[in-house]
């Protein structure tokens, strides 16, 4: 058998099933992995050790005693640590939550542990899930597994490095505007978005309600599409879940005939030279499997950022209004009297970008700029929807690039503005609700990983991971960084 | 001073803001049981503190009340209609935002009819929406704790339009609005415990002007009578700041502020001045999607609306001749109407009922700290002490009597409380009170002569002088009909 972290999620559960390893070798496996590793990567800001054992110590009964195991049976997996595990530390990364012990499981960790998977730890990630390095994590930044000195992405950027460097085989994301896309890309990994409300938000701390959404960062499609199996189903805690039968994901490594693949190419038109080369590349992949290229208008999509810096930050100042010091979380030391807790909690269990969202949130709903600001940004919105629908008539899905570029160095961005480009790729899914996924697409010039994202109609997330799946099996740029084969 | 106010120049403009607490099961947007008065945040969920990662979903059952009074006051109710985030920070707040609903309202406008001082108002309401009630504040003399037991609880708030103009109008208007809820049993209208809490907004203008002045904010009353005195208070003190002022402008006078009712001052006291219109900064919840009712849905709530108040109290007035004083008095209290009501069944006599429940009983109770309903006469004793005296079985001294046995033994039943009493048997045997017929014809001769001349008074006055001389004990019929025969053949 290969060694552990060679093997796919897939194929680890059916070794676990089959005898072949024991639940509690696998624990004890990744947890020397990650042990070995953290320091350096950063990846993880809290390990579940005796959780993780605990359950590959149950597992291994169960199966001594031939009793059924769950679809995730004895795979390891990260859980983003802005995503409650009941009676276990969520912190966001921010000092605030230091202390902030889970009342509840989050919904996906729960139909994970039911399902039997080994939750292994708690990734890092950018404070409250805003930004998109990693770097503004309270704690300390994640690294990139390729290269150390770039960042991993973000705000997924712990999970993303954990399944890099196969310190665990699958992890979870959320993404408000790419945070799992646009790490799994800077990593060489699969992350998928599902569409909105496929998977409930409920013990996710949220950054931007309409927008957040979970999803899986894996190394393969095949991993995502299990992980879709267990997580997105209909949730009666969270009233935007879609009220829908659990869906399975039939992969073939062919494509339907007659796929036609929509390519907003006057939007891409500014891709430097070997972005849009290795993007060129993907889409003549799907050509050779098949798939019919057509031309599609989303010039609207210009406007992503600006009205999604908007709209996520205005929800954002209220969805993180309620970090007070009153309840929970760390009340200043300083503070004499109530407007003193409110004000040196929040002054000093915030970082930097957290604060400067808030403040941006609050200005734009404010009586007086709300009509220029977020009335008008919900307009946009409303548009891009309209062009997504108008695009996907013509098209089955649409590709483009994850990113602007591949994994950046750390510091590298000294304009918040320009970092906020990043997003450019990432936040039309997000804003339309639609399902996205981002695949490997091969490498720049400094080996650094590129990825691929396809788009789909709402609800029409099977077909996405499809795409993704012939495309994947096709081209198989997934690699394990070389320091952590 | 207030006596030398020009009130008659003056008019009053009064807008209310009622918020009922919905007698829900759970909250509004938790599973955490809707119930006052348990041990402090013991009712509570991982939404009512707010807790980060938990997430609102909403109570149906709270809908399907707030649509019911929609539909009760003839309002329109929005197919769609929408929560907004309405952001203040406060400790009693968890989320330090209030989910509310401030553009699309789940009811619009309707009408309240009530009965002011005998005389039926229609008011005009402007909207009706929901949201969750805030937390409480405890203060303790070295510190402060929030329960959250009350945070989320389901409220509706029923926005007036600003179309009342009295104190006793605002105080009616809110009366209907509870009977209304506690007829749809939607709230237990419980003002004690908060259940009904009261904001007036309040200017009055010159009579005849036909603009608003500047307005001011009293909050939080949960009490009619405080309201009253409070909307008094106010009007008196703006009508006096014009009086006095003649020339300085209304906005300096009366600068828009938020104000308390302090029972003990008997004065509205400033809680704070709005200089700068507070900022909510609503926008739409992303957490809860649009409330959507079907058609089917409204149509079957509208054919299964219980009897509501109003309809009660033109039933009252016009098919059981109740004087509409009577039948408001009845119908504001839902259970003591509903008393009525079983009491009626059984004895068809509504008017006596009425008097018996609206006046005799509740004389007899008034400083008891008890009701009727509470006490432990049931309906059916009522009925029996009624139908008694309309079957000549007791007259109506003994009734009066047999009623005080009845509060000081509550749970008899009056036809028991009669026979055990030899003091209350009529006496009906003719024997025992002809001689005293007699002996008062003989006394009042002018009488006989009025009563021949056809004054019915003086018939009555003699039937009085016989009911006094046998202690009312002596059967009416058998009185009044010695007595006509007697004079008839003298």
């Amino acid at each position: 058998m290969k060694r552990l972290h060679h093997l796919s999620a897939l194929e680890l559960r059916n070794a676990f099933l089959n005898g072949e390893v024991k639940a509690v070798e696998i624990a004890d496996f990744f947890l020397k992995r990650i042990q070995k590793n953290n320091k350096p990567l950063g990846a993880f800001l809290s390990i579940l050790e005796s959780r993780a054992l605990f359950k590959a110590e149950a597992l291994d009964k169960k199966r001594a005693q031939n009793k059924p195991l769950g679809k995730m049976a004895g795979v390891p997996i990260a859980i983003k640590d802005n995503m409650h595990i009941s009676g276990e530390i969520t912190t966001c990364a921010s000092h605030f939550l230091n202390n902030y012990k889970a009342p509840f499981d989050a919904t996906v960790s729960r139909l994970l542990e039911e399902e039997d998977a080994i939750l292994i730890g708690k990734t890092n990630l950018d404070e409250f899930a805003m930004g998109s390095s990693n770097e503004n994590s309270a704690y300390f930044p994640a690294h990139n597994p390729w290269n150390l000195k770039c960042v991993p992405g973000g705000s997924s950027g712990g999970s993303s490095a954990a399944v890099s460097a196969r310190l665990a085989l699958i992890a979870t994301g959320s993404d408000t505007g790419g945070s799992i896309r646009q790490p799994a890309g800077f990593c060489g990994i699969v992350g998928y978005k599902p569409t909105y409300g496929r998977v409930s938000r409920y013990g996710l701390v949220a950054f931007a309600s309409s927008l957040d959404q979970i999803g899986p960062m894996t190394a393969t499609v095949a991993d995502a599409a299990l992980t879709m199996e267990v997580i997105g189903r209909y949730c009666p805690h969270d009233a935007t879940s879609l009220d829908l039968p659990a869906e399975s994901y039939p992969l073939s490594p062919e494509l339907e005939p007659g796929t036609v693949i929509g390519v907003p190419w006057q939007f891409l038109q500014d891709l430097q030279p070997e972005m849009k080369a290795n993007f060129m590349a993907s889409v003549d992949a799907m050509k050779q499997l098949g798939a019919h290229v057509v031309d599609i208008d989303l010039e609207v999509l210009k406007y992503s950022i600006a009205v999604y810096y908007i709209l996520a930050t205005a929800e954002a100042s209220t969805n993180l209004a309620r970090f007070d010091g009153i309840r929970y979380g760390v009340r200043s030391k300083n503070a004499k009297n109530l407007d003193e807790i409110y004000e040196f909690s929040r002054q000093e269990g915030f970082g930097r970008e957290v604060k400067k969202r808030i403040m941006l949130g609050t200005y734009v709903l404010s009586s007086g700029y709300q009509d220029a600001y977020y009335k008008k940004a919900q307009k946009v919105r409303t548009l891009m929807v309209e062009a997504f629908e108008k695009a996907f008539a013509i098209c089955d899905t649409i590709m483009m690039p994850v990113a602007p570029s591949g994994a950046f160095e750390h510091r590298s961005f000294h304009d918040p503005l320009q970092m906020y480009l990043q997003d450019i790729f990432t936040i039309p899914a997000n804003l339309a609700g639609l399902p996205a996924i981002s695949v490997p697409s091969g490498y720049d010039k400094r080996n650094m990983p590129l990825g691929v994202q396809f788009i789909g109609p709402q609800l029409c997330d099977v077909s996405v991971l499809q795409y993704a799946y012939a495309y994947e099996q096709s081209t198989k740029h997934t690699q394990i960084p070389p320091n952590y084969v | 001073m207030k006596g030398d106010l020009p009130y008659e120049l003056w008019e009053p403009v009064i807008g209310l803001e009622i918020h009922a607490q919905l007698n829900t099961q759970s909250k509004l947007f938790s599973p955490a049981p809707n119930h006052f008065g348990d041990e402090p945040n013991t009712n509570i969920s991982v939404v009512c503190t707010g807790q980060p990662g938990a997430l609102p979903v909403l109570n149906k059952e709270a809908v399907k009340k707030a649509v019911q009074f929609g539909l009760a006051i003839g309002a329109e109710i929005s197919p769609v209609s929408t929560f907004d985030r309405k952001s203040y920070f406060y400790p009693d707040s968890p989320r330090n935002f209030q989910i509310t609903q401030y553009e699309t309202p789940l009811v619009r406008g309707g009408t309240i009819i009530a009965d002011v001082g005998g005389t039926s108002m229609t008011f005009q309401v402007n909207r009706a929406h929901l949201e969750d009630d805030a937390g409480m504040l405890k203060h303790f003399s070295s510190f402060a704790g929030v329960d959250y037991n009350r945070a989320g609880a389901p409220l509706i708030e029923i926005v007036s339009e600003p179309c009342i103009h009295s104190s006793k109008q605002a105080s009616a208007y809110a009366m209907a609005v509870r009977a209304i809820m506690l007829y749809l049993d939607a709230s237990d209208g419980n003002m004690e415990e908060g259940s009904l809490r009261i904001d007036a907004n309040i200017s009055v203008r010159p009579k005849g002007e036909k603009g608003l002045r500047p307005r001011i904010e009293i909050k939080n009353m949960n009490s009619f009578t405080f309201m009253e005195m409070a909307i008094e208070a106010e009007v008196s003190r703006q009508i006096s700041l014009y009086t006095n002022h003649p020339h300085r402008q209304p906005l300096e006078l009366i600068p828009p502020g938020t104000y308390r009712w302090d029972p003990e001052q008997r004065q509205t006291v400033l809680m704070r001045q709005k200089e700068n219109a507070d900022d909510y900064r609503y926008f739409p919840e992303p957490d809860l999607v649009p409330v959507v009712l079907s058609q089917a849905y409204l149509d079957n709530l509208r054919a299964t609306l219980p009897e509501l108040p109003h309809d009660r109290f033109r039933r009252y007035v016009s098919d059981l001749g109740l004087t509409e004083y009577a039948a408001s008095t009845l119908i504001n209290e839902k259970q003591l109407s509903d008393y009525f009501e079983q009491a009626l069944a059984i004895c068809n006599h509504p008017r006596m009922l009425c008097n018996w429940i609206t006046v005799e009983f509740a004389g007899r109770l008034k400083d008891t700290g008890k009701t009727l309903l509470n006490i432990g006469i049931l309906p059916v004793h009522l009925a029996r002490l009624v139908q008694m005296i309309e079957q000549n079985k007791i007259t109506g001294r003994i009734a009066k009597s047999v009623a005080d046995d009845m509060v000081a033994t509550p749970g008899l039943d009056p036809e028991t409380i009669v026979a055990q009493n030899p003091d209350y048997q009529p006496v009906g045997d003719i024997g025992s009170i002809e001689p005293i017929v007699d002996e008062i014809l003989a006394a009042n001769p002018q009488s006989i002569i009025d009563f021949k001349a056809g004054r019915e008074k003086a018939f009555g006055f003699l039937v009085g002088q016989v009911m006094k001389q046998t202690r009312g004990k002596a059967d009416p019929q058998i009185v009044n009909s010695l007595l006509r025969k007697k004079m008839e053949n003298s």
